[in-house]
């Protein structure tokens, strides 16, 4: 069916031609028979020559057409014999082949390339996972992987509230038995909760570290790991106690082999909600105070022995002999001494484990509903916050408008300044704001000797390190104008974004360097309007335990409200400023301001934003 | 409404003995480690380099604020207005062969492309007298407002020099604008007293100076 529309198609082309060119011939002839009479006549030379010249160029003309189509010609009887053969030598499948050769055509005369059927997979799915030793859950990591979405560390909404203080974390308890399902559980909790920044801290981690004599009875299966005494609680306390106050902590890495801590720790940070998993997550009391919610999770002790034996064979490389011994002998004796009992602490004992979809929805209702509780919307509450006419808190220092300052301001703020001269006086200014931010920095007298023999009194920087952080993208830009006011200067960073949604600031990437505590940090964002974004780094640093008083603030621009609430939040953080502008607007831009500064910056357009 | 110019910006007197001709930077905490820096001796040069353009730096953009300027409106990117100012053209830079050739950078950094004029003047080996060997200034010199640069100011014959020079040029006592960073009183005595109209800004005075400067900078010790 398909062939015959085909070739059908192409006879019609054939004839057509096929027409023109016999007119252009009988012309051709006509004409010629016409020159002949004229010239036999001779009726005039003029009138021949006229002839003759028209006669040449129809001889021309019709003699490329009639190639052309020669060629034309050809080329199609050529496929359709092609066609022909191939239909003869397929029988039956005429139809496909005719589909096939059209849809080819199609996409040669379209020209347009075919989508691709796969969207190219976000990096966080396709990294690596890390070597880990001890659990079977990849709920620890701080990415975790549901059916429908990635959740990450990314993205973390505020956790203090608009004092700057710490909201405490929820922390949910899940305990039971080896192999009952508790990690299943966690990452159950975690996939419905649906909140992006979750914490999991595993027991597995604060196994203590074992002597010689213990580490050989342990490889021959005598050691007692499911005993309280085979955990190290004082750390574990301390580990958890700070994780429920949002604060960072470094959770050591238990090498199972070895049975010792790795010398590299892992880094977890403070969240809205921490899950602590472990067979004997109830047995110590002052841990049982912190949790807010207990959990115990019940599963059958011979789908236990089951999945244990499944997993040590698989994954930990054990002999059947040996898991046999240590189930009869430590596992389940310590099952029945020491975590069956602790099942009566529990809010929620859930049976069956991770299936039990009716128990994880009423936890997650339950942690909704505390969430909710605790939370806030920040940063449209910081706006109201500033009350005018309060003095400027004592904290804010402001470089002093010199006309220079002013110059270059009125170029800075000017909607018109093209992008280089923006980019030269802002790095101007930044300059002049470092060496002002400088020297608030404590300082020492000392004497020193010089070349012309006298001694003279001279001050030193009276601090062991300064290290610069900032905040991602417009903050970025200060970095190179620090550095030529600080010699080999460390960096840190940290990346704060606006939720369109819901306006709040949020907390996506930060790098700091691991000495942070014991430098004179100096934060930089180009503009502090609500001072949202700036309060999240300070918070972020302060959970570094970096000292309230070793901070400085350092920006271009900053509006009344932020300076208040930044400093109503952190009393001890020093703000250091060109200027102070009066206004924030409802799309909190500062008033009169100087626009998107980073956007400025990096000729990046503000489009996205507007239409936001 | 045609825009009131100002012709020179309020000073900052700091020494009450020279009067208002000379400006000395605040003396923060900042300005005098930097001062230390430079005069001590265990300073390594590249440090010495470091911290001499950071001074140097923070001296020019003191004597730009002497610079003429009008005053302007602006409209910024979210269409609210803003008070500013404007800074006049018509300035030029004059180094003071050699040490104040170190200076030029830190004017470049802050003006972009500025005309910049040199004068080289050494003094006589025998009779301690200074001469004046070399001078090339930009066009349309008598009437720009001129930022000589010279750092360190012992006796202040070599700027006296100098100035004389630019006093040739037909250049206005009041349109020279001295930057220094370090000087001794005597120098802005002898320098005041001979030239009233003149501004100086410099960054400390001490009956002592740094005079190893150009040598260190220029590692030619």
């Amino acid at each position: 069916m398909a062939l015959s529309f085909y070739s059908a198609y192409h006879l019609t082309f054939y004839f057509f031609f096929l027409s023109i060119s016999s007119f252009f011939l009988s012309l051709y002839f006509f004409l010629s028979l016409f020159l002949f009479l004229s010239f036999s006549l001779s009726i005039s030379f003029f009138l021949s020559f006229y002839f003759f010249l028209s006669l040449f160029l129809f001889l021309s003309f019709s003699l490329s057409i009639s190639f052309f189509l020669s060629f034309y010609f050809f080329l199609n009887c050529y496929n359709i014999i092609c066609l022909l053969q191939l239909n003869s030598s397929l029988s039956g499948s005429g139809e496909e082949i005719g589909v096939v050769v059209r849809s080819c055509h199609d996409d040669l005369t379209t020209g347009q390339p075919l989508s691709p059927s796969k969207l190219p997979k976000s990096p966080l799915k396709t990294r690596t996972k890390r070597v880990r030793t001890t659990s079977s859950s990849s709920t620890s990591d701080r990415v975790v992987q549901t059916a429908t979405r990635t959740l990450y560390t990314a993205g973390r909404p505020p956790w203090y509230d608009s004092q700057g203080q710490l909201k405490e974390a929820f922390v949910i308890g899940l305990c039971g038995g080896s192999a009952s399902g508790k990690t299943t559980v966690a990452r159950k909790i975690i996939e419905a909760l649906a909140v992006p920044w979750v914490s999991v801290l595993s027991m597995d981690s604060f196994y203590k570290v074992l002597s010689y004599e213990e580490s050989i009875k342990a490889a021959h299966n005598e050691y007692n790991f499911d005993h309280p005494d085979a955990f190290d609680f004082d750390l574990l306390y301390e580990t958890l106690k700070r994780l429920k106050e949002g604060k960072m902590v470094d959770v050591p890495i238990y090498n199972f082999t070895t049975h010792k801590r790795e010398i590299q720790k892992k880094t977890l940070y403070g969240a809205n909600v921490v899950v602590f998993e472990g067979i004997l997550a109830f047995a110590n009391k002052k841990i049982l105070d912190l949790l807010d919610m207990k959990v115990f999770v019940d599963t059958d002790s011979d789908e236990r022995l089951a999945r244990r034996l499944r997993r040590d064979i698989t994954e930990r490389g054990r002999d059947l002999h040996g898991i046999l011994k240590m189930y009869s002998k430590f596992v389940k004796p310590a099952f029945d001494y020491y975590i069956a009992p602790t099942m009566s602490y529990a809010d929620i004992i859930v049976p069956h484990g991770g299936e039990n979809s009716v128990a994880i929805n009423l936890i997650v209702l339950h942690v909704h509903k505390q969430l909710q509780k605790r939370g806030f919307k920040l940063r449209s509450k910081l706006a109201l916050m500033s009350l005018s006419g309060q003095p400027m808190p004592n904290t804010l220092h402001v470089l002093e408008m010199t006309p220079q300052i002013q110059g270059l301001h009125t170029l800075i703020r000017n909607t018109s300044t093209p992008r280089n001269e923006f980019i030269f006086y802002s790095k101007r200014l930044m300059r002049m704001l470092f060496e002002f931010a400088m020297s608030l920095l404590p300082f020492k007298t000392v004497n020193i000797d010089t070349p012309q023999n006298i001694m003279y009194e001279g001050k030193r920087l009276d601090t062991k390190k300064i290290c610069g952080v900032s905040i991602l993208r417009a903050g970025e830009t200060m970095e190179s104008a620090l550095g030529e006011v600080c010699k080999n200067v460390v960096i840190g960073k940290i990346l704060i974004q606006t939720n369109f949604n819901t306006g709040e600031p949020e907390l996506h990437y930060q790098r700091l360097p691991r000495d942070i505590r014991d430098c004179h940090v100096l934060l930089m964002d180009a503009t502090v309007a609500t001072g949202a974004a700036a309060m999240m780094a300070i918070r972020v640093l302060l959970d570094h335990d970096v000292p309230e008083e070793n901070i400085t603030l350092l920006s271009l621009l900053v509006a009344v409200s932020g300076v208040h609430s930044v400093a109503y939040a952190f009393p001890k953080v020093k703000i250091v400023t060109t200027a102070v502008d009066k206004e924030v607007n409802d799309q909190f831009h500062i008033l009169p301001g100087l626009g998107n500064f980073g956007d400025r910056y990096f000729g990046t357009s503000s489009s996205a934003m507007v239409a936001a | 409404m045609e825009p009131d110019v100002i012709q020179i910006a309020p000073y900052v007197a700091k020494e009450e003995d020279f009067g208002p001709q000379l400006i000395t930077l605040k003396s923060t905490n900042n300005v005098k480690e930097l001062q230390t820096y430079l005069r001590d001796k265990t300073t390594s040069r590249s440090d010495f380099i470091f911290y001499a353009d950071r001074l140097i730096r923070l001296v020019v953009e003191e004597g730009l604020n002497l610079l003429p300027y009008q005053k302007c409106k602006v409209t910024t990117p979210t269409g609210h207005e803003y008070q500013g100012l404007k800074y006049e053209k018509g300035n030029c830079g004059v180094s003071i062969i050699r040490s104040g050739e170190a200076m030029e950078q830190g004017l470049q950094n802050c003006c972009g492309p500025i005309r910049i004029g040199k004068i080289l003047i050494q003094s006589d080996a025998d009779t301690h007298e200074a001469r004046v060997l070399y001078s090339n200034f930009p066009p349309e010199f008598s009437s720009r407002k001129v930022l000589l640069m010279y750092p360190i100011m012992s006796t202040g014959n070599t700027v006296t020099k100098a100035m004389n020079v630019l006093k040739n040029h037909e250049v206005k006592e009041k349109n020279v604008i001295l930057l220094n960073l370090f000087c001794t009183p005597r120098a802005v005595k002898s320098l005041i007293s001979s030239f009233p109209g003149i501004s100086i800004v410099t960054t400390e005075v001490h009956p002592v100076a740094p005079n190893h400067f150009g040598q260190k900078y220029f590692g030619t010790e």
